[in-house]
């Protein structure tokens, strides 16, 4: 999955496929599909757990960039408006699907508070660090703080990025993510031990 | 290769070809960071942290998508976007806009109501393939399978209901309300065409089967104790009827349900009236057909490929052999739906379809070569 990242439609190949899907080739809509099918098929996993709901929000996202095609800029295939088209339209649907909606399938969707982590910790006295103990601290991150982690380290977005995606001001980005960082680093004692037979089984 | 020089456990953690090593690594990245980690020792708490940072991201984040999975969806994507294409009468229902023929087609649908009505004065059992062309949309198609083998019956809204020997189904010709509701006696596989706006629900007796757009088998023989359904792809919801004709009277009402995601099952049990949940055991219900075979088109005309589909599903399909002649397929074909067949094929020809009075009908311009 890492690569194929951040696409921007400037090379020659690309140009091309540009034309084709401007000349109404359903085929080209597919070729530009596939290039972050998978990045937004990840991204919405975070808003929903139907798989079907999933598929129908991301094939309803590329049919409309479809019916649109006539008036668009290039920029609309780049991955970062993709995704924060997306997540408004899997936020608008979910509202609209509240009825239908198990318990604990939104996870990134809900605003709440960034409590810090150590009252967190205390409070939730279930969640004991597994595997590694960093995991454990990012699940114990508010969902605002998990997102900003998330479209950081897993989709690798710059912070304008995420601050487009996420409707947030650029400097709030930088802010939450310096905090949260800072935050992880308090209570994260990486473990050395680990380190150091990782380091042997990578060396032998 | 470039130097790197890293100010924080960040920048670590988003540079590429950092993220290639912890994630997906050759043997030349690693060596190379193995290096750079002997030349640079006082950064090896840094390096160890966003390792565990990236490869912690991505255990918590990782989805299983199927790479089968994600085709389907993006050919499906592109079916659907030739399908919306502006200004090409590329189906047969963007023709009846055209005014000369909305009005030709209220003529057949009057007359058709009128052959309805006094149909259902007989009532008689009415077979789609012969007659279709005139009946009205609401009038109940009744299909039985008297044959041995199974029988392929297409929905007004593309989905596709196969029937085992000896089982019923009832469906309205065009699915006008705002519902699609079927009812069944027996066993069927159904591959349901995804519309969110619209349920698509299988009644038998005791059951309501209710899904938006997936595959699943519902098995409700009247000689067994029990009805059962069976869930292939998507999410499905499964009442006993009672409790469904409840729901349908005070919708706030709490009733009993059972949902199913992909492998499994859920089994009524007729005499204790009771719900159960469980998984798929025989795998081989889930298939569309009792005998699935394999399928193989090595540079093979499209339109002999139509003909074997046909003869398998005992289907017909409507496509205009000259404009395809110069189009040929490579395809193997193992479990896939006919649904997905007929989706591979015209995503490899340029083509759309649409299901319409029981035919498959194929619209396409042709292939250039």
């Amino acid at each position: 999955m890492e690569s194929g990242e951040n696409i921007s439609i400037v090379s020659d190949a690309n140009v091309r496929l540009w034309q084709r899907f401007k000349a109404g080739e359903s085929a080209a809509l597919g070729q530009l599909a596939q290039v972050h099918y998978r990045w937004l098929y990840n991204y919405a996993t975070k808003f929903s757990s139907d798989p079907d709901f999933i598929r129908d929000a991301i094939q309803e996202l590329y049919l409309e960039l479809w019916e649109r095609r006539d008036n668009l800029s290039e920029t609309a295939f780049v991955k970062s408006y993709l995704l924060k088209a997306l997540r408004h339209k899997l936020i608008k649907e979910s509202i609209k699907l509240k009825r239908f909606q198990e318990p604990g399938q939104a996870i990134f969707d809900s605003a709440c508070e960034d409590m810090p982590i150590e009252s967190q910790i205390i409070a939730d006295e279930n969640s004991h660090f597994q595997t590694s103990r960093i995991k454990g601290i990012i699940k114990l991150l508010s969902k605002r703080q998990q997102e900003l982690i998330y479209l950081r380290f897993y989709q690798n977005l710059d912070n304008e990025d995420i601050a487009n995606i996420m409707g947030l001001g650029r400097q709030s980005v930088a802010n939450l993510l310096h905090r949260t960082l800072k935050d992880i680093r308090q209570i994260w004692t990486p473990a050395e031990f680990m380190w150091a037979l990782l380091l042997f089984s990578l060396l032998f | 290769m470039k130097d790197y020089r890293f100010q924080t456990v960040e920048e670590l953690a988003t540079d590429d070809m950092f993220r290639t090593w912890v994630i997906a690594p050759t043997p030349e990245i690693s060596s190379f960071w193995l290096n750079w980690l002997a030349s640079n020792p006082q950064k090896s708490a840094d390096v160890y942290a966003a390792r565990e940072l990236v490869a912690a991201v991505h255990e918590i984040y990782s989805d299983e998508l199927p790479e089968a999975m994600l085709q389907q969806e993006i050919q499906e994507i592109a079916r659907l976007a030739e399908l919306r294409k502006n200004g090409k009468p590329s189906s047969i229902l963007q023709v009846i806009n055209k005014p000369i023929w909305r009005i030709a087609a209220i003529c057949v649908l009057i007359s058709g109501l009128g052959l309805a009505f006094y149909k259902n004065q007989n009532n008689r059992a009415v077979s789609t393939s012969a007659k279709s062309d005139i009946e009205a949309n609401d009038v109940l198609i009744v299909r039985e399978n008297h044959t041995t083998h199974d029988m392929t019956v297409l929905l007004s809204d593309n989905s596709i209901a196969t029937l085992t020997a000896g089982s019923t189904i009832r469906y309205p010709k065009k699915f006008t309300n705002k519902v699609r509701k079927v009812t069944l006696t027996g066993e069927a596989f159904f591959d349901v065409a995804k519309n969110p706006e619209k349920p698509f629900l299988v009644y038998t007796d005791e059951t309501v089967t209710k899904v938006l757009g997936t595959s699943f088998r519902v098995k409700a023989l009247e000689k067994e104790n029990t009805v059962m359904v069976l869930v292939k792809t998507g999410r499905v919801s499964v009442y006993p009827k009672t409790a469904y004709e409840r729901l349908e009277t005070k919708p706030d009402h709490n009733v009993a349900v059972i949902v199913l995601s992909p492998n499994q099952q859920a089994v009524f049990n007729r005499k204790e009236n009771r719900l159960e949940k469980g998984i798929v055991i025989d795998r081989q219900l889930l298939s569309e057909l009792s005998d699935q075979k394999e399928l193989i088109f090595d540079d093979k005309p499209v339109s002999q490929v139509f003909k074997t589909l046909q003869e398998i599903y005992g289907i017909s399909i409507v496509y205009d052999a000259a404009a395809l002649t110069q189009c040929n397929i490579t395809a193997q074909f193992s479990d896939e739906n006919l649904k997905q067949r007929i989706n591979a094929i015209c995503q490899a020809i340029g083509a759309s379809y649409e299901m319409v009075d029981g035919r498959i009908v194929i619209s396409s311009s042709g292939c250039t070569q």
